[in-house]
């Protein structure tokens, strides 16, 4: 992995490919890598969908080897959603093959002139950038059908469908999981649309005949990992939880506190919320044949996925996240499992992000285009978007667009993204989150890493309101670095309440380079990247009156504790002062 | 078999099933259901002495304790009152699941909401509290709770039995309506009758 690919789709006569060595960019991966390429290469001021934006896709510095966890990849560009920088990431199998390949990342530049569409098919022997119009408006099912009968079974693919091709804002970037099916979605900020402005219809990696990567203190390197994995397993919610019941699992407890966004945020709990909760979700999976139990990508040892199949026991999506059941359910008062999975499908089947077009649909049912919880209008809805006709498209640009087209008041969106499944008038210091990371608003920005482990910024008593610019601040650091390593954001559940558990992360990492890594490199590196990506926002124009949540969230009461969001202006611009 | 006269002879349903099918009342654990208990006993209390959770179980399982939704950080220092509600979960996934947790490193980020205790006093009136249990609490407390009885809506309890495929039916194998034995084609018509509230009994004989 010392190696970037460049493919300049502008090029005089077609695409051209070049290799370079990593350079200035040694010893980054993921998010670090495509932030650093993004905020150092591409005009913060230029048109996403132009020439000089670039589209950056990164394994994580871990990914490619045999460290349990490590399938996270990264994509990084200068998103069309929120005018900012953006890092999207996502499971499958691509981070291990795409590292193994031997590329730190793909950077695609330039713009086709024409309206050709490319595939491009990266193997041992080398890059071929082909031409194929046969492709275009491909559902990424269909077309990932297509790259199995073409290139085999031993491949993994980085794809658009037809959202991407037609630049929503909406779009995603779909990463194939173990079974080869595109599953796996770099979702938010419409980097799906970037790929497409690029002509890049589908990457095709194939890693056969090339080796594992290789630590340069194997030994250590393989303790280091059998630690963590031990410690993955033997902690309640990455040993037992997820894997019981996935992410939605998330449902009863964030409805029972009144932090469940429902109706478009007007209301904090959702009457059906059982109906559609991981519990019953496993349980049906069970019934029907699925699979409860599943991982995105090999090496996975928390294995939060599953199968869903349809009522008459066929595959129909993978186990819907907590995000998208949210999205697609409660927030639009839908209570119908399998309308929440169909839509899951047809959301990876356009390339669609779940959040976004979940929080869209919400805002279009406000503007009344459907009523909430009719799940039927809600899948016509998405099928517009499919098919690319006007209203598809108002709505394929996320939830910002189509509250603006639709004169809506209410749009929970932060720097245009829209907001995730937790409402921040119930937990505050998410809130601080949302509002400030540089992404927008974003769940995975500052995660639950262990501040008790860290000590970055002294000790925060919990049980103390004052602390939550603080905690946010240490979040969003720890996150950014772990988005660095192509660790799954889910072991952080393990390092939070486990020392040996951060310190055998610490280890893989440093018996991988042979570079001692201690607790303070990992938060330097973190706050290397933030500060790499605030910096690109300042200069694409962004100032602290971004960093705010939509003005209802402090005007509204949120029932049942019928409260607003009370943290203060001044102390959302704290939370970057280091 | 349903251990003695007494079970057989108590108000309310009970249902012999096999093992397997327990899971399918999990829709009302989640859903919450009622226990009676004495007003002003606190959530330690009532977990440990009236519905016979180890303590270790408490401390070590039972992450998060939400008391009218919310986050409650001492059990030994909330208490419950008529009406109260009272949901128990493992740890969680996610940043909010962490926050939710007891005594949480992030609880600031949910100070608005926790629970704050106010003086109260044990004035052994009874109180009916409703009790929801999620995830692996629900997996791993449920079937003992369900075999002790619990108290649940008629409504909830018809509309989950009413959608049971023909092998659930196939897998019960006795059903007492207040302590008459009856077959599974006269259960929802008889249940209809029944006032709002039900006890419900549900014991598998490989349980016990």
């Amino acid at each position: 992995m010392e190696k970037i690919l460049r493919i300049d789709m502008g090029a005089d006569g077609g695409p051209k490919v070049k290799e370079e060595p990593l350079g200035e960019y040694a010893g980054l991966g993921g998010r670090g890598l495509t932030s650093a390429i993004v905020s150092k290469e591409v005009p913060p001021l230029c048109h996403p969908l132009g020439p000089e934006n670039k589209f950056v896709i990164a394994p994580g510095l871990l990914s490619g080897t045999l460290a349990a966890m490590s399938g996270r990849i990264s994509v990084g560009c200068k998103s069309p959603l929120t005018g900012g920088i953006k890092e999207a990431n996502a499971g499958g199998q691509p981070a291990q093959v795409l590292a193994r390949l031997g590329y730190a990342a793909i950077v695609l530049e330039g713009k086709p002139k024409g309206d050709d569409i490319y595939k491009i098919v990266i193997n041992k022997d080398g890059v071929q950038v082909i031409a194929d119009n046969s492709l275009k408006m491909l559902p990424n099912y269909d077309l990932i059908d297509r790259m199995k009968s073409e290139y085999g079974d031993n491949i993994a693919c980085i794809s658009i469908g037809p959202a991407g091709e037609m630049k929503m804002c909406a779009a995603s970037v779909a990463c194939t999981d173990m079974e080869l099916r595109p599953t796996r979605h770099a979702g938010r900020g419409g980097v799906g649309a970037v790929m497409g402005s690029k002509g890049v219809k589908v990457i095709v990696l194939d890693d056969s005949g090339l080796p594992m990567r290789t630590p340069k203190d194997p030994d250590k390197f393989k303790e280091a990992n059998k630690l963590f994995v031990q410690g993955l397993q033997q902690h309640a919610v990455t040993g037992q939880a997820l894997p019981a019941y996935g992410t939605n699992v998330l449902t009863n407890i964030i409805n029972e506190v009144g932090g469940y966004p429902t109706y478009n945020f007007k209301e904090g709990q959702f009457k059906g919320a059982s109906k559609i909760s991981g519990e019953t979700e496993a349980e049906l999976e069970k019934q029907r044949g699925g699979v409860p139990t599943h991982g995105c990508h090999r090496g996975c040892v928390i294995r939060c996925s599953g199968i869903y199949h349809d009522k008459d026991g066929k595959y129909l999506t993978k186990q819907p996240e907590y995000e998208t059941v949210w999205a697609h359910g409660g927030n639009c008062g839908i209570d119908d499992m399998d309308a929440i999975a169909r839509m899951d499908f047809l959301d990876d089947n356009y390339g669609l992000d779940t959040i976004e077009m979940g929080a869209t649909i919400a805002v279009a049912m406000e503007a009344g285009l459907a009523k909430f919880g009719d799940a039927e209008a809600a899948i016509r809805l998405i099928e517009e978007v499919g098919k690319g006709t006007y209203l598809g498209r108002i709505l394929g640009n996320g939830a910002e667009f189509t509250g603006r087209a639709f004169g809506l008041e209410r749009i929970p969106v932060v720097k245009g993204q829209a907001l995730p499944a937790y409402d921040p008038r119930a937990v505050h210091g998410i809130g601080v989150t949302y509002a400030t990371s540089p992404m927008g608003a974003d769940h995975t920005a500052g995660y639950a890493v262990a501040q008790n482990v860290l000590k970055v910024g002294g000790d925060v008593d919990p049980l103390k309101p004052e602390g939550q610019i603080e905690l946010s601040r240490n979040l969003q650091i720890a996150t950014a670095a772990i988005d660095s390593t192509g660790m799954c954001l889910f072991i952080a559940f393990a390092i939070l309440d486990q020392p040996e558990t951060f310190q055998a992360l610490m280890d893989m990492l440093s018996a991988f380079s042979g570079e001692a890594m201690t607790a303070d490199d990992f938060m330097d590196l973190g706050k290397k990247i933030l500060t790499m990506e605030r910096d690109f926002n300042k200069r694409a124009g962004f100032t602290s009156k971004h960093d705010r949540l939509p003005r209802f969230f402090k005007t509204e009461p949120l029932p049942p504790h019928n409260i607003t969001f009370q943290v203060k202006d001044e102390d959302l611009d704290k939370v970057f002062n280091w | 078999m349903l251990r003695n006269e007494k079970d057989k002879s108590r108000k309310g349903l009970s249902l012999v099933i096999s093992k397997r099918l327990i899971s399918v009342f999990s829709p009302l654990l989640q859903h919450g259901f009622s226990v009676i208990t004495t007003e002003g006993t606190n959530i330690k209390e009532f977990l440990c002495y009236h519905l016979g959770f180890s303590p270790e179980y408490l401390n070590e399982r039972i992450q998060s304790i939400l008391l009218n939704g919310k986050p409650v950080d001492n059990p030994d220092r909330a208490t419950l009152e008529d009406g109260s509600t009272l949901a128990l979960s493992a740890s969680m996934p996610g940043l909010v699941g962490a926050t939710l947790r007891r005594e949480s490193i992030l609880a600031s980020f949910r100070s608005t909401i926790t629970h704050k205790e106010k003086n109260k006093t044990k004035d052994g009136r009874p109180a009916r509290v409703t009790l929801k249990l999620f995830n692996l609490v629900m997996k791993e407390s449920g079937p003992h709770l369900l075999k002790q009885g619990i108290i649940v809506e008629k409504d909830e309890l018809i509309g989950l039995l009413k959608n049971q495929p023909s092998s659930f039916w196939e897998g019960c194998k006795e059903i007492y309506l207040n302590g008459e034995n009856i077959i599974p084609d006269e259960l929802l018509e008889k249940i209809e009758s029944e006032g709002e509230w039900i006890f419900l009994q549900v014991i598998s004989p490989e349980e016990s």
